[in-house]
């Protein structure tokens, strides 16, 4: 299904770049979790026996148990949450979610974000974040905000029938990537609009060139790819 | 400074345990990858671990040391 894009070096810096972030950051929170531990171990030290501070030693271990450490931890922990909340999993463990991750299972080509998914021209393990990130400077903490008011929605209000994107989709999530790659900018069609597409005047999945998008509504009645079929 | 009125070890063990019961929930919002576990993580956890350290810090400062006790 969909045509084949292993050998295009654009698609395998993207895939690349997906497994190098995934991987870093495991090994970040393995270094994380020994610290935590080791924390845990130091604090409950101080915990049981608050006397050994009374020598020079003990007040040294309390600073760096009670203050150095925790922070170091602190800091750890976001930087490991905000990675973890790039994943493909973490967006569809939300139940409202659920339709929009199977929907990039659809056997079908024509459908956008499941070509994209299928055919690793995003990372898959960071399928939705690749094209849903606000990529500005402070894309990921408005990102967060937005996240923690749907958090707040889905548990203590009422979640609305239909989920709508902030400020709708915006050319340059697609941009970003496909931008001075030599297929997108060999079509003459791309070439002919570049400026109101760059302008976000005509929208690439609404004008009718890539209108197939997640269209979950429309699962029941579509085959479903499974991995390794 | 009402604070000087608790002792360096039963601040120190507020400290202590808070910090603990932080890191504690660190570790499970970890393993669970979930927006809840972030939530639990950025409102509890830091909540926790933050006013840990700053007790521990203020304490450095307003706490009487049991030596200074002795001097006195």
């Amino acid at each position: 299904m969909g045509e084949d894009v292993s050998s295009d070096p654009s698609q395998k810096r993207v895939r690349d770049r997906g497994t190098v972030r995934l991987n870093s950051g495991s090994e970040m929170t393995g270094f994380l979790i020994a610290l935590i531990v080791l924390t845990i171990v130091l604090a409950t030290v101080l915990l049981v026996r608050p006397s050994i501070t009374n020598a020079a030693a003990g007040k040294a271990l309390a600073f760096v148990a009670l203050c150095v450490l925790p922070a170091v931890c602190l800091r750890g922990g976001l930087t490991v949450h905000m990675q973890q909340s790039e994943q493909t999993k973490f967006c569809t463990s939300c139940h409202s979610m659920a339709n929009y991750g199977k929907s990039l299972y659809i056997d079908d080509p024509s459908y956008l974000p499941a070509q994209h998914f299928q055919n690793h021209r995003v990372p898959a393990d960071m399928a939705c974040f690749s094209c849903h990130a606000d990529y500005t400077i402070f894309g990921s903490f408005k990102d967060k905000l937005r996240g923690l008011h749907r958090i707040y929605v889905q548990y203590l209000g009422t979640p609305s029938e239909t989920i709508e994107l902030p400020g709708g989709y915006k050319n340059q999530q697609c941009l970003h990537c496909h931008l001075g790659a030599r297929n997108f900018e060999a079509n003459p069609i791309h070439m002919a609009i570049m400026d109101s597409l760059k302008s976000n005047e005509m929208s690439c999945i609404s004008s009718g060139c890539h209108d197939m998008v997640h269209n979950h509504g429309d699962l029941d009645r579509l085959k479903m790819w499974s991995p390794g079929q | 400074m009402k604070i000087g009125m608790f002792r360096m070890d039963q601040v120190l063990r507020i400290a202590s345990a808070l910090i603990v019961l932080g890191l504690v929930i660190e570790l499970i919002s970890l393993a669970w990858i979930h927006p809840l576990s972030f939530t639990l993580f950025a409102f509890i956890g830091v909540l926790l671990i933050g006013l840990g350290i700053l007790i521990y810090l203020a304490s450095l400062i307003f706490v009487t040391s049991p030596r200074g006790e002795h001097r006195a």
